[in-house]
């Protein structure tokens, strides 16, 4: 009797359980107007205080909760979002800024130039990747309700775009000081129910707001996945929409039916020099040395062998859809080991010289193969320091090493710059100073337009010649949806920005 | 009995101080600057700073060391210094998930192991053998390749189950088991194995006592020797084998996850600890250790159910 009890249950269990197989997710409502949009982000949610945002593709979390003060058209030209008009004093140290006047937080408070004052001034001061963005802002005046005075310690020419991502997102200002759920005025607002801390977010459609047709999804549910083959299983199976995919996924996921896209975030990866002082490695300090390195590297089999053909062979650290890109730079060191030897020679290192790098094996293995081996070809013997990967950023920025293989950057140039060139840069750890860059420098954040680009243009091709690092390829990262869904890339934003995610006509 | 038990639970309390204490000066020596870690790569030196202050880094390790007792000990495991969660919540969301499919592998395995075991041990001939080079294959294939197939084949191509994602128990008990199921078999497969040699291995020796043949020679039908009573003098061991397997299915749990996408305690753990997230590392440290303590202890209760002689004693 037993038996045929536990029998029983079986068969039905497996019954009940089959006759809710095939439809993929368990909660997948569709990516059509009116149903979910399923997403997925690899890195955690930092935090819902704006403060303590993390960007890159955290970027997804915030952009359904919170509206940001510009969006980006596909050239990177601001365009109207919260703001309706925007401009600069003739110092460019004050951006005046016009608000819309029918917004209101979901909590019910109007957004208003007091809530936009609170909000910059809250981010400013965080510890965060959106915070470092606008650490020039000074002070915040209004006006009127609808008017903001955004002061600047000193001229920051990618401000705007830094308003369209999340350092100008407005939070409510009731929720500032409590953010453990977020309060904005974005087009869906979080649900608790259908949400669990670090690993899944749910947000319904705010009903009042003001740019529906932009966001044609009912709900958007973003989940926390960090590992690659979880992504990619989800994605062919049909219980996300689009996320992004490690560049060895890209054939299954193609064979599965989904579309893959390139993000080109302005990241570039290479041989950066930490010490150009020479304080380490003296040699570095030579020029002829710094542009030996640069010819040793084979670009285009680094991006074809150890990066499957995902990246752009570049000399340069602009990438194209940055003003300050110079086309022909990519042409100033073609692969040539022979001419590196010689430059070494003419530097006093014709027996090459010894240097201490980070052992990056655990990450990057084919990179780190392609890297010490051409570095050998030219006389140039790496020594492998091993160390945790947790330890590999802090002992850069602790001047530890002399080079090492490194990938950052931005698509806007003036990020970049602050990120690797300027002398008080992040990724500048012995503070190299040239004069003639700080000149530039100080000449394109004063200047505007034409006279800008053609600054920056300047800039890049004297860091070129220069050879401030060794680049060997601009990042493509991948990402793949669903036949559900259109989704258009979009150059000045890490992820495809929440707006351009539309329903499969 | 309440002697043994008080017992146990004070060295077991002893127990979680002590490992939890020396997770807490390890994680101290890794050397690495957190503050950095967390701010992220583009934030500026002076916000890493501010971030270890705020984070109290610059205080010395006795003082942070002692302050970090107190709390626990009130209760309180605080927040994760990467996604400020607090981290009993991480440890809330995430136990439901480990536990079952952990839960789904041992129940797996023990019924798959007892009739595998229990019908090699008592046919031999070609089935045992089968089933002994079965168990050894299975054995021998590392769990996050049967993840990986499973998922590849039974979820993506197949689209039965899904290939990604924990659904609670309370939302809905069929989704719940659907979005265990895979996971369960995947972490069941290297267990079940070991499992079922070990009690195949011990029916054996039961099978050969006097008793055995006496109850036979009584007229009892084997089916009745083999479930009622060989089968109840050859458990203890796999009982032992199981609880070994709980603790071992904890580590093997860490790639399932991985693979099915899961955020139970095995990819808390594994991502806090890399990224240094020491609030997190060190709930887990002491819940780990708690359910090690608490599954010896059923362990050795069911032990003593099973075979009355160590109850006696």
């Amino acid at each position: 009797m037993k038996r045929k009890l536990i029998l029983a249950g079986a068969v039905s269990l497996a019954l009940a359980m089959s006759a809710c197989g095939g439809s993929g997710g368990a909660e997948s409502g569709g990516a059509k107007a009116g149903g979910t949009l399923n997403l997925a982000v690899s890195q955690a949610l930092k935090s819902w205080d704006l403060a303590e945002a993390g960007m890159g593709n955290a970027e997804q979390y915030y952009e359904p909760v919170f509206d940001a003060l510009l969006h980006m058209d596909s050239k990177g030209a601001p365009t109207a979002n919260l703001a309706t008009s925007w401009q600069y004093d003739a110092t460019l140290t004050t951006l005046t800024l016009k608000l819309r006047t029918d917004v209101k937080f979901s909590d019910g408070t109007p957004l208003d130039a007091e809530a936009v004052k609170a909000n910059l001034l809250h981010t400013k001061a965080g510890k965060s990747e959106a915070a470092a963005l606008i650490k020039a802002i000074s002070d915040v005046q209004v006006t009127d309700p609808s008017t903001v005075l955004v002061k600047l310690s000193t001229p920051t020419p990618s401000l705007l775009r830094s308003l369209a991502n999340v350092p100008g997102m407005i939070a409510s200002p009731k929720s500032l000081t409590s953010p453990q759920v977020p309060v904005g005025s974005g087009p869906y607002t979080l649900d608790p129910a259908a949400t669990t801390a670090g690993t899944e977010y749910g947000f319904v459609a705010n009903p009042n707001y003001w740019d529906k047709s932009s966001y044609p999804f009912a709900k958007v549910d973003i989940k926390t996945m960090s590992d690659p083959t979880a992504r990619t299983n989800a994605l062919l199976s049909g219980q996300l929409d689009g996320a992004g995919i490690s560049p060895d996924r890209v054939d299954a996921v193609k064979a599965g039916g989904l579309k893959v896209d390139t993000v080109t975030p302005g990241v570039v990866e290479g041989l950066y020099i930490w010490d150009k002082k020479g304080a380490i490695v003296p040699a570095l300090a030579d020029v002829r040395v710094r542009q030996a390195l640069n010819y040793a590297f084979d670009s285009a089999s680094i991006v074809k062998i150890a990066k499957k053909g995902l990246g752009t062979p570049t000399t340069q650290h602009f990438t194209s859809d940055s003003e300050a890109f110079v086309p022909e730079m990519d042409q100033t060191y073609k692969y040539d080991p022979a001419k590196a030897k010689a430059l070494l020679a003419e530097a006093g290192y014709a027996n090459g010289f010894d240097v201490v790098m980070p052992d990056i094996s655990s990450l990057f293995p084919e990179m780190q193969a392609a890297m010490v081996e051409q570095l050998g070809n030219i006389g140039v013997r790496v020594k492998l320091d091993k160390i945790p990967f947790d330890q590999f950023m802090p002992s850069i920025l602790a001047g530890k090493y002399a080079m090492s293989y490194f990938k950052t950057g931005g698509v806007d140039p003036w990020i970049a710059i602050q990120l690797i060139v300027s002398k008080q840069a992040t990724w500048n750890p012995l503070h190299y100073e040239d004069t003639h860059v700080t000149d530039l420098l100080s000449r394109i954040s004063a200047s505007t337009g034409s006279a800008q680009v053609a600054l920056y243009k300047e800039l890049n091709t004297y860091l070129v010649q220069q050879a401030w690092d060794a680049p060997w390829d601009v990042v493509k990262d991948v990402y793949a949806s669903s036949k559900n869904v259109q989704v258009t890339m979009h150059p000045f934003y890490q992820t495809p920005p929440l707006f351009n995610f539309k329903p499969a006509s | 009995m309440a002697v043994f038990l008080i017992r146990r639970l004070l060295a077991g309390i002893l127990l979680v101080i002590l490992v939890a204490s020396a997770t807490y000066i390890l994680l101290n020596y890794t050397g690495s600057d957190v503050a950095r870690n967390i701010v992220g790569e583009t934030a500026t030196p002076e916000q890493a700073l501010a971030k270890a202050a705020e984070l109290g880094l610059n205080r010395p390790l006795g003082v942070r060391y002692f302050d970090w007792l107190g709390t626990t000990f009130s209760g309180d495991l605080g927040k994760s210094w990467f996604n400020n969660v607090p981290v009993s919540t991480t440890l809330l969301n995430g136990l439901p998930v480990t536990l079952s499919i952990i839960f789904g592998a041992l129940v797996l395995s023990a019924l798959v192991s007892v009739i595998l075991g229990s019908l090699a041990a008592v046919r031999a001939g070609w089935f045992d053998k089968t089933v002994q080079a079965s168990a050894v294959l299975a054995d021998s294939i590392p769990g996050f390749l049967v993840a990986l197939v499973l998922a590849m084949v039974i979820a993506v191509n197949l689209g039965w189950l899904p290939a990604t994602g924990f659904v609670p128990f309370q939302r809905s008990a069929v989704e719940w088991l659907r979005s265990i199921t895979l996971p369960s078999v995947a972490l069941a497969f290297g267990a079940t194995a070991a499992t079922t040699l070990q009690l195949r291995g011990s029916m054996l020796d039961v099978l050969k006592l006097d008793y055995v043949r006496t109850l036979r020679s009584r007229g009892l039908s084997d089916r009745r020797v083999v479930f009622k009573h060989v089968l109840r003098n050859a458990a203890p061991p796999a009982v032992t084998v199981l609880s070994l397997q709980f603790i071992g299915l904890v580590g093997g749990a860490v790639i399932v996850e991985k693979v099915f996408g899961l955020r139970g305690i095995g990819s808390i753990a594994t991502s806090a600890a890399v990224q240094g997230d020491a609030p997190v590392v060190l709930g887990v440290v002491i819940v780990m250790v708690l359910i090690v303590v608490v599954v010896n202890l059923i362990a050795d209760l069911a032990y003593g159910w099973l075979n009355p002689k160590v109850r006696a004693e």
